[in-house]
């Protein structure tokens, strides 16, 4: 890939040295990017922003619920959550925010946050552990937020098919449950299309 | 200028207005808001807990604020006191239209102080925050974030 995502992707704007009046602010929509830990949310995040994923760290005021699972290499403290996102310029009026988020039950109140006036959700499943995403769907299901079961094939393997994943989710027929590799960005901008689709489908529902 | 010196960690707060801003690390934040006067503690701003920047407001502020609400700069804005936290974001909104999110990660604040602070800076008149009118995506909007990734490779 030739992509750098450190270059400036926003062509033709003179900068005024000293930044004397400020531009018109741009539009922002963004999709969430949710799942367990350590199923390639960052990943995810990473492969289609045009800056390096930043990090923000929202703080935790209700009690625990339940544990934490969170595989080898991560550490989670009980009161602060650190939320992954990523930006992607889709021209000077309109931004796109991608967001990922952990996918347990106990920040259920962050997400009624975070989904509002989202367009949509990737909901990524790493095959190993299929029960890491079930709070994420059933959230996505209850909120109404058009969402897509995307399967992280890692090293181009899974260990269960699509139609498997399928049937241990039980979604709904009309939920895209789809495979893509959270490393390539054609990848990633293919799922996400895959959302806005969805996205779009119920907005123009919503409009008639 | 009235801008008070931006080496110093600790500027004061204005009087008056956010008494509780310097007050103790051990200081309970879990939805208690502090009445009374207390004085302010020398510590250095890093051993406080994230929501005494706030003076102990943990409800999020404005619901319109969202992650991804745009802010600018108010051209012309009155100089006023601010604190070391709320300058920076000040500081951070100069150079071009920023989001909360960005904020809260580039000036390593909390999300929720972040919003909280955001809220005080507009209601001060410093910042615009560009609320969208509505909330629901429309066709069109989605239309062109659809146009806009297929032409990406």
């Amino acid at each position: 890939m030739d992509f750098d995502p450190s270059a400036n992707r926003v062509v033709g704007t003179a900068r005024i040295p000293g930044g004397a009046a400020p531009k018109k602010a741009p539009v922002p929509v963004k999709i969430i990017v949710a799942g367990g830990f350590g199923v390639g949310k960052t990943t995810t995040v990473g492969a289609i922003s045009e800056i390096s994923p930043l990090t923000t760290e929202a703080e935790m005021t209700s009690e625990s619920v339940g544990i934490d699972n969170p595989g080898q290499a991560t550490m989670k403290t009980g009161t602060t959550v650190a939320m992954d996102f990523g930006v992607l310029t889709i021209d000077q009026t309109l931004k796109l925010y991608i967001f990922g988020t952990p996918g347990q039950t106990r920040f259920a109140f962050m997400w009624d946050d975070l989904v509002k006036g989202a367009l949509g959700a990737l909901v990524v499943v790493d095959t190993n552990r299929i029960d890491d995403c079930y709070p994420a769907v059933d959230y996505f299901e209850r909120a109404g937020l058009p969402f897509v079961v995307g399967i992280n094939t890692f090293n181009g393997q899974m260990s269960y098919t699509v139609e498997e994943v399928r049937w241990a989710l039980a979604v709904r027929e009309d939920i895209p449950v789809i495979s893509f590799d959270a490393r390539f960005r054609s990848s990633v901008r293919d799922a996400l299309l895959v959302v806005l689709d969805q996205a779009l489908d119920k907005a123009i529902r919503m409009k008639s | 200028m009235t801008y008070p010196d931006p080496d110093d960690p600790v500027a004061p707060a204005r009087p008056g207005v956010r008494p509780f801003l310097q007050s103790g690390p051990q200081q309970s934040t879990g939805g208690y808001t502090p009445t009374g006067e207390q004085p302010p503690v020398g510590a250095s701003t890093n051993t406080l807990r994230p929501f005494v920047i706030t003076a102990g407001r943990t409800d999020g502020g404005d619901p319109d604020i969202g992650m991804e609400t745009q802010v600018t700069l108010v051209p012309g804005a009155p100089a006023s006191r601010l604190t070391p936290e709320t300058r920076a974001i000040v500081a951070i909104c100069e150079e071009s239209p920023i989001s909360v999110a960005e904020i809260s990660a580039r000036l390593r604040l909390h999300l929720g102080v972040t919003r909280i602070l955001v809220g005080d800076l507009r209601a001060s008149g410093q910042l615009d925050v560009h609320v969208l009118e509505n909330d629901t995506p429309d066709p069109e909007t989605i239309m062109r974030v659809i146009r806009g990734l297929r032409s990406i490779s």
